[in-house]
């Protein structure tokens, strides 16, 4: 029975990603309507605040705040740095730490608005036979050239603006700069029927620009997500912030080395992140900083225990030869559904080879 | 590639540019002086403007009664905590937090009784102090005639313009039915609303606030105006008149200070700045082109 629901990773991933996009977007009827009630305030999601019928918020908002008030407005007051300032966010910190250690990355996979309604759009992009653009040479180029762009999303807009403008030396607009560009804020209001957020501040010039930016972010992320895997995913500062993070959580990928790797790579072809590591390397360098623990290249790699998802000592999803020639028969590693009769190609390996 | 990246910088690019349109709406202007409340007779808690503005004390002042006290309500804490009088002095009454984890919302009351009348004012207060929600605090019977929010704006929100909230009316704890309930606004706008079975009368907040009007929202020019309003009620029971009202403020409807218009059209910018991305057809003959390449 469980067996027949769940016959796939894939399926069991799909039943958690709608779940928690429905509690994450439409959640206050469960958890309540006053953010004690929310099931965290820090969040290593991108489950928005701006959304009036959300059951949680993400890190990125208290971390934006308290670095703008309790920080950079701090040190004005104590016209010094002290330790006290620090308090409040190290709470934050340990606070999204505590949900961090139990998924990890998971957060981003499995978890994240954003990201699934991304992954979805990508699904029906394949449905209507709209090619996938890969980040490769030859494509839409290297993807290592995208990869610092969440980084300087993270450093930049998350933790250097706020702190300037709590110390007065950015304008107060700048205060929060992330969540006026997030385009999550934009999607997950959009879900609840809300325009609000759609719609550009024309309180300054700042705030226009900004909340400029996220439209343009959400449009290009819309359509962008039915050629390309998880568009806004690759410079996203919560992937960034996660990935801070990421070795101090249990959850994680383990991939060890095996001769066939080097002709293989069939789960780089699977990965939505365009991860190469993943195939060319193994241990700690194959578990990526951009990698979001979806488990698709486990589900892919053709090669018993190979890849494998664990957590702390336990293995909770591992490759194998035989899952592997199950599920290409639904899915190629690319995300066409119905793949027979266009499969013969020199990208994508015959499952029959494998 | 890179002609996209040059639609796309130039989409990002005209922002800026568009934005040069007028503000000067948006220069703040308080409407009122604080304590020349003309537009109601009903008893009133107005904060006063602090300096420096904390984010755990503030001085409430009661307008059209006469207490020595204001007793605070805390959603959390050690009981001795979750009920605190602070007394009246002439600058107002200095309440603050009543210490840590006590909860963001703080429910204040002024009560004033004498022969013939029982004169309450309530307002809200938003102290930022995480802690438990406030709604088993509002749920908990205060005095004899409450009109009680359900729920509160969540944190960081308001009440707005347009916007319909439900206040539930109490007498002696319980529900009162068939009640009238009068709102009255800074901006001039006065209705009437009556509880149904459940004493729970719907408010819908008028969009009566000048272009100018209002005060300056948390910090100037950062975050919404916001424009004094007062619900009051009142019986006549036991000899006596009983006379409640709480109040606090509401905000515009956002739509005045955001363009919807501009937001949908950046979205499509974005959207057809994405579409290049979707020219080549089938992903398995891209695919080998681009590995024969
Ligand atoms: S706007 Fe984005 S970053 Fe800000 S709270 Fe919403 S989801 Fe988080
Ligand atoms: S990387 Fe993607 S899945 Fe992860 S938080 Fe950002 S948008 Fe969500
Ligand atoms: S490396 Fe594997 S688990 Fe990580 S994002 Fe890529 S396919 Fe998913």
């Amino acid at each position: 029975m469980l067996k027949a629901l769940f016959p796939t990773l894939a399926r069991v991933r799909f039943v958690v990603q709608l779940l928690m996009l429905l509690l994450l977007v439409y959640g206050s009827a469960i958890v309540g309507h006053y953010a004690a009630e929310k099931i965290s305030g820090e969040l290593p999601a991108l489950s928005c605040a701006y959304d009036q019928q959300n059951a949680g918020y993400c890190i990125l908002i208290p971390t934006q705040h308290q670095i703008h008030h309790r920080i950079g407005q701090g040190i004005v007051m104590a016209q010094k740095v002290t330790f006290g300032v620090f308090v409040p966010l190290i709470m934050t910190v340990l606070t999204f730490f505590a949900f961090f250690f139990v998924l990890g990355k998971m957060f981003c996979g499995w978890v994240c608005p954003l990201g699934t309604l991304q992954e979805w759009i990508g699904k029906i992009g394949r449905r209507f036979g709209i090619g996938l653009r890969r980040f490769e040479k030859g494509d839409l180029g290297d993807v290592k050239r995208v990869r610092p762009v969440k980084w300087v999303l993270l450093l930049g807009l998350v933790f250097l603006l706020p702190l300037l403008a709590g110390l007065g030396v950015a304008p107060h607009s700048l205060g929060n700069p992330y969540c006026d560009i997030c385009p999550s804020r934009i999607a997950t209001t959009l879900l609840t029927g809300n325009t609000e957020q759609l719609a550009v501040s024309t309180d300054d010039n700042i705030s226009f620009t900004l909340n400029a930016i996220a439209d343009l972010l959400i449009g290009f992320t819309l359509v962008g997500a039915l050629a390309v895997r998880q568009p806004f995913c690759r410079i996203c500062p919560l992937l960034s912030f996660n990935a801070l993070f990421q070795r101090l959580s249990p959850m994680r990928l383990v991939k060890t080395k095996h001769a066939a790797c080097d002709k293989c790579s069939i789960c780089t072809e699977s990965c939505p992140m365009d991860i190469k590591e993943i195939s060319e390397q193994s241990g700690r360098k194959a578990y990526h900083e951009d990698c979001t623990l979806c488990g698709r290249c486990a589900e892919y790699c053709p090669q018993d225990g190979v890849i494998t998802l664990k957590w702390g000592p336990f293995k909770l999803f591992s490759s194998s030869r035989e899952y592997y020639k199950n599920k290409v028969k639904r899915e190629l590693p690319d995300g066409t559904v119905k793949p027979v009769k266009i499969v013969k190609n020199a990208a994508t390996p015959n499952p029959a080879d494998a | 590639m890179n002609r996209r990246i040059a639609i796309f910088a130039l989409a990002a690019l005209a922002g800026p540019v568009l934005a040069q349109h007028d503000h000067s709406s948006q220069q703040m202007q308080a409407s009122s002086m604080p304590f020349g409340e003309e537009w109601t007779h009903q008893p009133l808690l107005l904060p006063r403007p602090m300096r420096n503005g904390s984010r755990n004390a503030a001085v409430l002042r009661p307008r059209g009664l006469d207490v020595s006290e204001v007793v605070v309500y805390a959603s959390g804490g050690p009981s001795e905590k979750r009920q605190v009088a602070y007394p009246v002095t002439l600058e107002g009454a200095a309440i603050a937090t009543a210490g840590p984890m006590v909860g963001n919302y703080h429910w204040v009351v002024a009560r004033q009784e004498d022969e013939n009348e029982v004169r309450v004012a309530s307002t809200v207060w938003y102290f930022s102090n995480p802690g438990p929600a406030p709604t088993e605090m509002l749920l908990m019977p205060k005095h004899e005639l409450e009109i009680v929010p359900q729920p509160l704006p969540r944190e960081h929100g308001s009440y707005r313009e347009s916007e319909k909230w439900s206040f539930l009316i109490r007498w002696q704890g319980q529900p009162l039915a068939n009640q009238a309930l009068t709102l009255e606004t800074d901006s001039g706008t006065r209705t009437r609303t009556t509880t149904g079975a459940d004493g729970i009368a719907t408010v819908l907040f008028p969009r009566d606030i000048a272009p100018t009007g209002g005060d300056a929202g948390e910090h100037a020019g950062h975050g919404p105006r916001r424009v004094k309003f007062v619900l009051s009620t009142e019986r006549n029971a036991e000899g006596k008149r009983y006379l409640t009202a709480f109040n606090t403020t509401y905000s515009p409807d956002p739509d005045r200070e955001r363009s919807l218009g501009w937001g949908a059209a950046f979205g499509l910018i974005g959207m057809v700045a994405a579409l290049p991305l979707l020219r080549r057809r089938t992903a398995t003959a891209d695919f080998s082109e681009n590995k024969n390449a």
